[in-house]
């Protein structure tokens, strides 16, 4: 891991791949906490509509809230295990709640022959 | 496979999937209205395509980062999604635009109904994507493509002046221009060279060196395919320029339709002639309209952080497999109310010149930046054709919807 992240340039809007290497998302917003000393720190990278959705113009924010809803999984900081071009989680992604759709699609998919 | 075969096939099918329709409309339609006058910009728009998608290829082979994740990651959000928006626009128009010239040309082989025929192949579309590997779907519809080659052997037999072709390289206004022809000659130029740097190619030219799992030892195969199979489709392209000048224009036909383009193997080549075009055809609009349906799938799964992939099933990458098929829906919805498909292209290639500015920026920001691409980063010449494009395509992209208003879309 670099010594020194740029969050906006490293973290912000890269890919989010999990521990078997599936992509899972994409790091839509950056949740701050305090640490020890007040200072600020990085508490968890947020993913889904409810994420982006407040860095658009308010009126596409408010249309895009009511087609894809306000849905935002939270990924703690602690589970981030390497930053690359991608973000590399250490867990899989059904288990930090991250990829639900592309599970609930492929079970309708699953039906088709070939699949 | 061998390298050397590799390298091989891989310039053929560059070649041979080159031509889609809307290039086949606007090739033949600026040689028909300007001769050999607009040939130069085949060459500068064919250089345009070579820097960029050889820079996008290398990205891929090196980083394994496709063009939407690199708008998204450097356009920022809200400019990455308007880009998305637009350039799948773009996509669907040009998808629904290649969907609608197959379905002529099977009319014009079989008679049946024309809206049948968009219906079976819909249906044609989406099974053959869902059942063929991307390397297969690569070969079939690239080396098909390669049926074109009778326009060139066309453009030959037509004993061409080729002192006034080889003038045609060298940038001039038009003959006795006035006003009116200057604009309809700027409307051509700028859709002649939106029509050969269509963006849709960079970004599945990109995806699918992902697809082949380039590595960075591939980026001279990367190079040599772009250079040598891109110049190979630009010869294409070029004699279809010839062919619009020595057979459509004196001959005063509009060569607006899939038959009537044929018609210039038919006379060279009587009924050899046309099959070999129209079956040309059907390969070089398949394989764009394949090309347009899973660009569209690979910038909205790549913006979005899906899994993408035709090397995976579909239950692996669902909504992957879920946007191609809609896209593919969509398009023949478009081409289904009667909608001309000559006219939809005219649409999206004057549209997607628009697009260019906003999606080859930030290939150009990350293929020259060394601390990412280290020793890959652009040399000078890459660096310096790299800027000359962006400027130029910036200032088509300010003057296409004007020039198309301007000249009703270039009827005059």
């Amino acid at each position: 891991m670099k010594p020194t992240i740029e969050l906006l340039r490293d973290v912000l809007d890269h890919d989010v791949v999990d521990v078997d290497g599936v992509r899972c998302g994409i790091v839509d917003d950056i949740e701050f906490g305090e640490g020890a000393d007040g200072v600020p720190v990085v508490a968890a990278l947020l993913v889904g509509p409810g994420a982006w959705q407040a860095r658009l113009p308010a009126l596409l924010g408010v249309v895009s809230a009511w087609l894809f809803g306000h849905g935002t999984t939270r990924v703690p900081w602690s589970d981030v295990a390497e930053l690359t071009q991608s973000v590399k989680l250490g867990r899989r992604a059904g288990e930090l709640g991250l990829g639900k759709l592309d599970r609930k699609v492929a079970s309708w998919l699953k039906r088709i022959p070939g699949a | 496979m061998g390298k050397f075969a590799e390298v091989f096939l891989g310039i053929l099918t560059a070649m041979g999937g080159f031509v889609e329709i809307g290039e086949l409309t606007f090739t033949l339609n600026a040689g028909r209205r300007f001769e050999h006058a607009l040939l130069w910009i085949v060459l500068l728009g064919t250089v345009g395509i070579m820097v960029y998608c050889e820079m996008a290829g290398r990205i891929a082979a090196v980083k394994h980062q496709a063009v939407f994740s690199l708008i998204r990651e450097r356009d920022g959000f809200s400019a990455g999604l308007l880009t998305l928006v637009a350039a799948n626009i773009v996509n669907l128009l040009t998808c629904a635009a290649e969907v609608g010239g197959v379905a002529l040309l099977w009319q014009l082989l079989s008679g049946w109904p024309y809206r049948g025929l968009l219906l079976a192949a819909l249906v044609f579309f989406v099974i053959v994507v869902w059942s063929t590997p991307f390397k297969w779907i690569e070969r079939i519809f690239g080396l098909g493509g390669l049926l074109m080659i009778v326009f060139i052997v066309a453009a030959v037999a037509l004993h061409p002046d080729w002192g006034s072709v080889a003038a045609g390289f060298v940038p001039s206004l038009p003959r006795a221009a006035g006003g009116r022809d200057i604009l309809m000659y700027a409307f051509y130029g700028v859709a002649l060279l939106s029509s050969i740097m269509l963006p849709y190619e960079t970004y599945f030219y990109a995806s699918g060196g992902i697809e082949d799992r380039w590595k960075p030892a591939d980026v001279t195969l990367n190079r040599i395919v772009v250079i040598v199979g891109f110049s190979l489709g630009a010869t294409l392209a070029a004699s279809l320029v010839v062919v619009g000048a020595e057979f459509f224009a004196p001959r005063s036909i509009d060569p607006a339709l899939p038959g009537s383009a044929a018609l210039a193997t038919a006379d060279a080549f009587a009924n050899v002639g046309l099959y070999v075009a129209l079956l040309g055809m059907f390969f070089a609009f398949a394989g764009a309209a394949i090309e347009t349906a899973l660009s569209a799938a690979y910038n909205l799964a790549q913006f979005a952080g899906w899994p993408w992939g035709l090397d995976k099933r579909p239950r692996d990458a669902s909504r992957f497999a879920l946007s191609w098929i809609a896209v593919f829906v969509l398009a023949t919805a478009v081409v289904v109310t009667g909608i001309d498909p000559v006219s939809v292209v005219e649409y999206s290639i004057v549209f997607s010149v628009v697009v260019l500015p906003l999606s080859y920026f930030p290939v150009l920001a990350v293929a020259r930046d060394r601390g990412i691409m280290g020793p890959y980063a652009n040399g000078a010449l890459a660096n310096v054709l790299g800027w000359f494009y962006l400027a130029l395509i910036t200032v088509a992209a300010l003057a296409a919807i004007p020039l198309f208003v301007a000249t009703h879309a270039g009827q005059g």
